[in-house]
């Protein structure tokens, strides 16, 4: 097939892929991004202010009538994730890179806290990140916007937590709190109004999101090309060991193509990424592309959380207020990490991010009739959900894998998720639920439901990241150790999850890899 | 005056009514060549007054008992109760839908008459709202328990659970009830002064 050859073909756009795309596009290298949904229209496509009356079923669509996009793994849109993200933004600390020099478990980063916090610094600076600097050593301060103040809730469940020694923060998001000018490469945005759920999409894009932030402005660079709708199958190589570029298939059409680039980058949101490179057999790599080492879609470490609901007792029977817009505000940063316990590393608690569009829990107050209407009522200002999320420890037994008798519409194999809790995850799933009804206990709180199971949330793993080739498939720098033009930026390289919100380092990793790439385009060494 | 003029009033009120709110109600930036923070947020407004109904799964006599039920469990205070909310809609939607509801609403409706008929030898519709009450109450009490053993606690348990779905994502559940305010913009996030 003769056309185009591109630089750098980068599968995905979300935090990473979008990231990566703008900075290598105004680097000047000649960037090309795949996206498996549709371009999506970030101010008109997603039903940011819809009502549940308005639909019969009473569940409101991510999308508005009509619209495609996010109907499925393999074609979200164009800005991915982040489109629909909550935005929550911390920076890993030292601890989180080398928990296991810490407590013996799980792996360590090939990188150090020093090696990404320039590029921490340099995404704070561009997107703009609100926040309080809190000057712990566990949660590095970064470049902070001013922070979003605090619910009255949050200050209730703060005395409380006070009590027993524990510090609640305001939350840090990537979420502007004071409008942002116009740059060379960043758009005009507003600061958040606080109109209701951040995560049914921010039609004004006072929340980043990768299209509207980092690929829109950069598309004037001329070297940026996003080719929306295009299913990502395989990624081929040659004898020689070379990736060549990504064969695709149309959304629409059904019809086949491909893309030709003298290097890839997989960002296809963690596990999709393990299941491109694993779909991608050939002679050379008949276990999946990558993968000599075995360890392709192993390593597999979502977050777990656990959940906790409580009515504040200060706030039954109070008139409803609106506290509904940015979600959390507030934050029980990890404090465990340095007081005994019986398990290896940590949590960190997010609260009060509660719709408040969606009222399930009245289905659990008890008996009928006016004094049930009434006792719903008086909860509803009162009701926030505390979900703690912890690390888990990497296990031989979950991982990432393909499911061959489930083919979704393009007749590729399901992605299938596999996961086993260890000892040492059921040891910190209780510990931290037990912390959280201590808390809202000491703040003065009924518990209306405590989790008995822990749920996987911002997955992480499955490309893991590392110096020896035989545990791990990608290297400090996030290149492949068996195909020298083959990179994946995204959750699926952390070798370990820490407690900590994912994507702010997924962004910080993507910056980093484009100084890396951008230097190997300039110098003609990329093929 | 011309279609061509009309269509320029037209988008004349439009961008009025742009600035006009944010004026109003907070403060944006307002940068003209990108259209971010172009938004004019509309308080909700009650659904349009449905039409006539006609139950898809329900027969007329199921669909009077599923509305009776369900205004006894959500009834009409200062603001209206389950029926008026268009619950049995939402609850004969649902159940439409859903074959594994279909037996329990069948076999619960007509257990709530045999009931009604071998306690009180009359149908549950015939019976005062205080013997009504009487009746359903160990079913309800059964589910507080999270005991659910017989026909009548499961049947409880998947009415009052759709009844408080249906209400409470309703305009008056939602809005008139419990007082939903979010959804407007604000020009700051009114912190909080109270001592707590």
């Amino acid at each position: 097939m003769a056309g185009k050859v591109y630089d750098v073909c980068i599968v995905g756009s979300g935090a990473a892929g979008g990231t990566l795309a703008a900075h290598l596009a105004r680097s000047g290298a000649d960037v090309i991004v795949v996206e498996g949904g549709p371009k999506v229209n970030t101010r008109t496509a997603f039903n940011t202010h819809a009502m549940p009356f308005e639909f019969p079923n009473r569940q409101i669509p991510t999308m508005k009538p009509g619209v495609q996009g996010f109907d499925g793994e393999r074609s979200r849109g164009l800005g991915g994730k982040t489109q629909l993200w909550n935005a929550v933004a911390w920076r890993m600390s030292q601890r989180d890179f080398k928990g296991r020099q810490h407590d013996g478990a799980g792996e360590d980063w090939p990188i150090n806290y020093s090696d990404l916090a320039p590029y921490y610094d340099r995404i704070e600076r561009e997107v703009g990140v609100c926040g309080n600097r809190d000057g712990l050593e566990d949660l590095p301060d970064g470049i902070f916007l001013p922070p979003v103040p605090m619910k009255c809730s949050d200050k209730m469940i703060a005395k409380g937590a006070e009590k027993l020694g524990v510090k609640i923060i305001h939350v840090r998001k990537s979420t502007r709190s004071v409008p942002a000018p116009r740059t060379d490469w960043t758009p005009a945005r507003p600061a958040c109004h606080f109109c209701g759920n951040c995560m049914a999409g921010c039609d004004v894009v006072a929340k980043y999101n990768s299209y509207d932030v980092h690929m829109i402005p950069a598309l004037k660079t001329g070297k940026l090309t996003l080719q929306p709708d295009s299913v990502v199958y395989e990624i081929p190589v040659t004898n020689e060991n070379r990736v060549t570029g990504v064969k695709f298939i149309n959304r629409s059409t059904m019809q086949q193509g491909e893309v030709q680039a003298r290097a890839v980058v997989v960002a296809a949101a963690c596990a999709q990424s393990s299941s491109l490179l694993l779909m991608s057999k050939s002679r050379l790599y008949p276990n999946g592309l990558a993968n000599s080492s075995g360890h392709l879609g192993q390593d597999f470490i979502p977050h777990f959380t656990g959940g906790v609901q409580v009515f504040l007792k200060e706030l039954i029977g109070k008139p409803a207020t609106d506290d509904e817009g940015y979600l959390d505000h507030a934050y029980i940063p990890s404090f465990m990490h340095n007081r005994k316990r019986g398990y290896a590393r940590s949590f960190g608690v997010q609260f009060n991010y509660q719709n408040r569009r969606s009222v399930g829990w009245a289905r659990s107050m008890p008996g009928f009739g006016k004094q049930y209407k009434q006792s719903v009522k008086d909860r509803y200002p009162a009701f926030v959900v505390m979900s703690p999320y912890g690390e888990m420890i990497p296990n031989r037994e979950s991982f990432v894998d393909l499911d061959w008798s489930k083919k979704d519409k393009y007749g590729l194999p399901l992605t299938r998720r596999t996961v086993v809790w260890k000892d040492n995850d059921w040891a910190l799933f209780k510990d931290m639920n037990k912390w959280v009804v201590n808390i809202v206990k000491a703040a003065g709180a009924e518990v209306l439901s405590v989790s008995e199971q822990p749920v996987t949330n911002h997955e992480l793993g499955g490309c893991r990241s590392g110096n020896d080739p035989k545990t791990s498939v990608v290297d400090a720098n996030l290149r492949s150790h068996d195909v020298p033009n083959l990179y994946v930026v995204d959750g699926s390289v952390f070798p370990s999850a820490s407690e900590k919100n994912p994507t702010h380092t997924i962004m910080a990793l993507a910056l980093r890899l484009s100084d890396h790439i951008g230097e190997k385009a300039k110098k003609g060494e990329l093929a | 005056m011309s279609d061509i003029q009309n269509e320029v009033n037209g988008e004349r009120r439009t961008a009025l009514k742009i600035i006009g709110a944010i004026g109003t109600t907070c403060a944006f930036p307002f940068s003209a060549d990108e259209l971010y923070g172009q938004h004019v947020h509309e308080a909700a407004k009650p659904p349009a007054p449905a039409g006539p109904y006609t139950p898809v799964f329900f027969k007329p006599a199921e669909y009077a008992l599923v509305g009776h039920i369900a205004d006894l469990i959500i009834p009409q205070t200062e603001t209206p109760g389950a029926t008026a909310s268009g619950v049995p809609q939402y609850i004969d939607n649902l159940v439409s839908k859903n074959e594994q509801h279909q037996p329990l609403y069948r076999e619960g409706l007509a257990l709530v008459d045999s009931t009604a008929q071998s306690k009180f030898g009359k149908k549950f519709l015939e019976l005062d709202e205080t013997r009504q009450i009487e009746l359903l109450l160990p079913w309800s009490e059964a589910v507080d328990r999270n005991k659910l053993t017989t026909p009548g606690a499961k049947f409880f348990k998947a009415i009052k659970s759709m009844t408080a779905d249906g209400y409470y994502t309703s305009y008056a559940g939602l809005v008139q009830e419990l007082g939903y305010k979010g959804n407007v913009a604000l020009a700051a996030f009114p912190e909080c002064t109270h001592e707590h």
